[in-house]
């Protein structure tokens, strides 16, 4: 008797498997992770009580998340638009500093007031972003070099870039840590006129909305899709894969400054050297949770948004470490991963009385 | 200055070591057309579950072969979700470092800061005493700990391996052309994973060199991004193992540089031509910081020069790099 597994390609995703997928993977990654406790004598229900319960009952847990969730949201987008188009922007946290870097430095230097500040401010972040994608990008379109691997590495000269100002150039005058001096109030975001929450997430909100209009409702976004499922064919249709190529990935560097800027300024107030959120690598896993939709980002970045302020609070009140994140994070990307794969491929069991000797019980489609 | 240059030669052979090991991997691996970037968090559990177990046991080699075999089991995650699952190889790779820094951080918690006796400083049997006496490099090279030494013996063994086995050719053509293998009666999967587990372990056996060798010590993220360094010296190696040994050295002295060069001040004299334009130059280019990031951009250039030659030249990048490979015909 032999287990014989047979695979073949899916035409069609169910769609119970689309949508449940993403809430699948979620419990599957915290039953997961709830190992992770255990080892470490904890009793992991009490964990994930103070983690989502404690969190979400409470006003300080809740405007956390949020505050937390909005450069989670631009993070995640900056790497969904050119996921869109199969390209993968591994270093949205290198954009995420420079955004940081050039709208801080806008803010310190220029006095105007708010209504004009925060605008330009925003706008040099995004260029800035733009700009650190820019090589990347040109080398992917024009002569075809692995993207994935020249965002990343541009993520450790623009780690180091940071350090060198902060410590240098742009070190507050007199100050003993590495800083920056403190932004002016006119140069800090405020919060939102009687609800308290930052002004930060309406920028978010507005570019979900925006996103969501040009990927499903313009020609520019049919283009991406397009590119995105088969650029051969898309190029024999007269598409320009270096113009699409080109625009998803200037754009993904752009909302990564805003994500970065947006931070600086409406949580911490000045650019510190330790400044190194990791939101720049959270935001694959957001885009893979959210890759149906922008509004699908924009959940799945507040989800995350809420591991992190609760990870924190699990590591104050019962004194396990806030990795615990990390490893959620991770058991998300793993059980992504998966689902991907039995999305697209059906599995049929069955046994046989004799080995075939022809095959192993690998793959192999016989189409 | 030789006191200099010994010191310099001293931390740049040092700093070489882990990157050697886990460069060493990662050739293998992406050889066989598995790009893995999961080698920061592989270095970790190398380096945590060896340090935990030679501290149980004692003993730095039972340490050290644990922390070889738990780089090999936790690549594993990788190889199923990339061969058998046909997951993207660059996610799943950072998924791995994201899940190995977790786990270690979270779990080694209690073990964090306690300190262990590793690997002692050796020198070789008879001519040791001499080779030791050779200026500038001799101490750098010949006292050095026993993974030290395994580091350079794995240069031309590695080599030899996929250069002049069998085995190790099919490897390359798993890694060059799967179809071609395919048809040739070469198991690509097996050969795939073979590669994987390999590369783990050698990122392994770096992240137990770190906490048995180098720092006698665990604590959490102590690989501080040089797996991430032996991913970008892969690529300056051009996939080829006796350049991996090179490129270690290289970013291994622009990293002991960063050291050294803290205190010298390079600036030309204030009556020299056109001091006052080129001293913030100078300034600038010399800066610590701003040096670390050379080897970063030397492996931009490298990757585009690679491309760029690769019309009348054979491309050094295996051609089915992050390509899963199924058995249809499509």
């Amino acid at each position: 008797m032999k287990l014989e597994t047979e695979l073949t390609p899916r035409t069609e995703v169910p769609k119970w498997m689309v949508y449940g997928t993403p809430v699948f993977t979620i419990l599957a990654a915290l039953a997961v992770s709830a190992l992770a406790f255990v080892a470490l004598g904890e009793n992991p229900i009490a964990a994930y009580q103070v983690m989502f319960v404690q969190t979400l009952t409470t006003e300080f847990g809740l405007t956390g998340t949020v505050a937390k969730g909005v450069p989670l949201i631009l993070a995640g987008l900056a790497v969904y638009i050119p996921l869109k188009a199969q390209l993968w922007n591994i270093g949205a946290e290198g954009q995420l500093f420079l955004g940081a870097i050039f709208g801080t430095w806008i803010g310190l230097n220029v006095s105007l007031p708010a209504v004009l500040l925060l605008p330009l401010m925003f706008i040099g972040g995004g260029l800035a972003g733009a700009a650190w994608i820019a090589i990347p990008a040109f080398l992917r379109a024009k002569l075809g070099i692995n993207e994935i691997i020249t965002t990343l590495l541009f993520v450790f000269i623009a780690t180091e870039v940071k350090n060198y100002l902060v410590r240098g150039p742009m070190q507050a005058e007199g100050a003993n840590f590495p800083q920056t001096g403190e932004l002016a109030l006119a140069a800090q975001l405020p919060d939102i006129p009687f609800v308290g929450l930052p002004t930060g997430l309406l920028i978010a909100i507005a570019l979900v909305v925006a996103i969501h209009v040009v990927l499903n409702r313009t020609s520019l976004g049919f283009e991406i899709a397009f590119i995105g499922a088969n650029d051969d064919a898309a190029a024999h249709a007269g598409m320009s894969k270096f113009k699409i190529y080109m625009i998803v990935l200037l754009t993904g560097g752009a909302i990564a400054g805003f994500a970065g800027l947006s931070e600086i300024a409406g949580v911490q107030g000045r650019l510190r050297a330790n400044f190194a959120p990791g939101y720049g690598f959270t935001a694959i896993p957001i885009a893979l949770l959210g890759r149906n939709g922008a509004l699908q980002v924009m959940l799945a970045a507040l989800f995350f948004a809420l591991l992190f302020v609760g990870g924190s609070s699990v590591q104050t009140v019962i004194g396990v470490p806030a990795a615990i994140v990390d490893i959620i994070q991770a058991l998300v990307i793993l059980f992504l991963l998966t689902a991907e794969f039995f999305k697209s491929y059906h599995i049929d069991l069955s046994l046989r009385r004799t080995p075939d000797p022809g095959s192993t019980g690998q793959l192999d489609g016989d189409v | 200055m030789t006191g200099l240059a010994t010191g310099l030669a001293n931390a740049t052979v040092n700093a070489s070591t882990v990157l050697i090991l886990a460069g060493l991997g990662e050739v293998i691996s992406e050889r066989a057309g598995v790009l893995n970037l999961g080698v920061e968090g592989i270095m970790l559990v190398g380096a945590l579950t060896g340090f935990i177990t030679t501290s149980i046991t004692g003993s730095y080699w039972i340490g050290f072969s644990v922390g070889v075999a738990a780089g090999g089991a936790f690549s594993l995650i990788h190889g199923v979700l990339c061969i058998s699952l046909n997951a993207d190889q660059a996610v799943s790779g950072i998924m791995l470092t994201l899940l190995g820094t977790g786990l270690t951080t979270f779990l080694g918690n209690p073990w964090s800061g306690q300190s262990i006796s590793g690997f002692p400083e050796r020198t070789l049997p008879i001519v040791g005493d001499l080779l030791v006496e050779i200026p500038i490099f001799g101490r750098a090279l010949f006292k050095s700990t026993m993974t030290d030494y395994m580091a350079l013996i794995l240069v031309p063994v590695v080599w030899l391996f996929l250069y002049r086995t069998n085995i190790g050719l099919e490897l390359i053509s798993v890694g060059e052309d799967p179809e071609t293998a395919d048809t040739m009666g070469i198991d690509v999967f097996k050969m795939r994973y073979l590669a994987v587990i390999l590369g783990g372990m050698f990122a392994g056996a770096a992240g137990a060199h770190l906490s048995l060798a180098f720092n006698e010590i665990w604590s959490a993220s102590m690989t501080a991004g040089q797996g991430w360094i032996a991913v970008a010296l892969v690529i300056f190696a051009r996939w080829r193992p006796e350049r991996v040994l090179i490129g270690a050295y290289l970013f291994g002295l622009f990293n002991a540089l960063q050291l050294f060069t803290q205190g010298i001040d390079f600036s030309l004299a204030s009556n020299a031509v056109a001091a006052g334009l080129l001293n913030p130059i100078i300034g600038f280019v010399f800066n610590p910081t701003i040096m670390s990031t050379y080897p970063y951009i030397v492996t931009v250039l490298v990757l585009v020069i690679t491309v760029a030659r690769a019309e009348n030249r054979q491309l050094a990048q295996p051609s089915a790099l992050v390509q899963s490979y199924t058995r249809e015909s499509e």
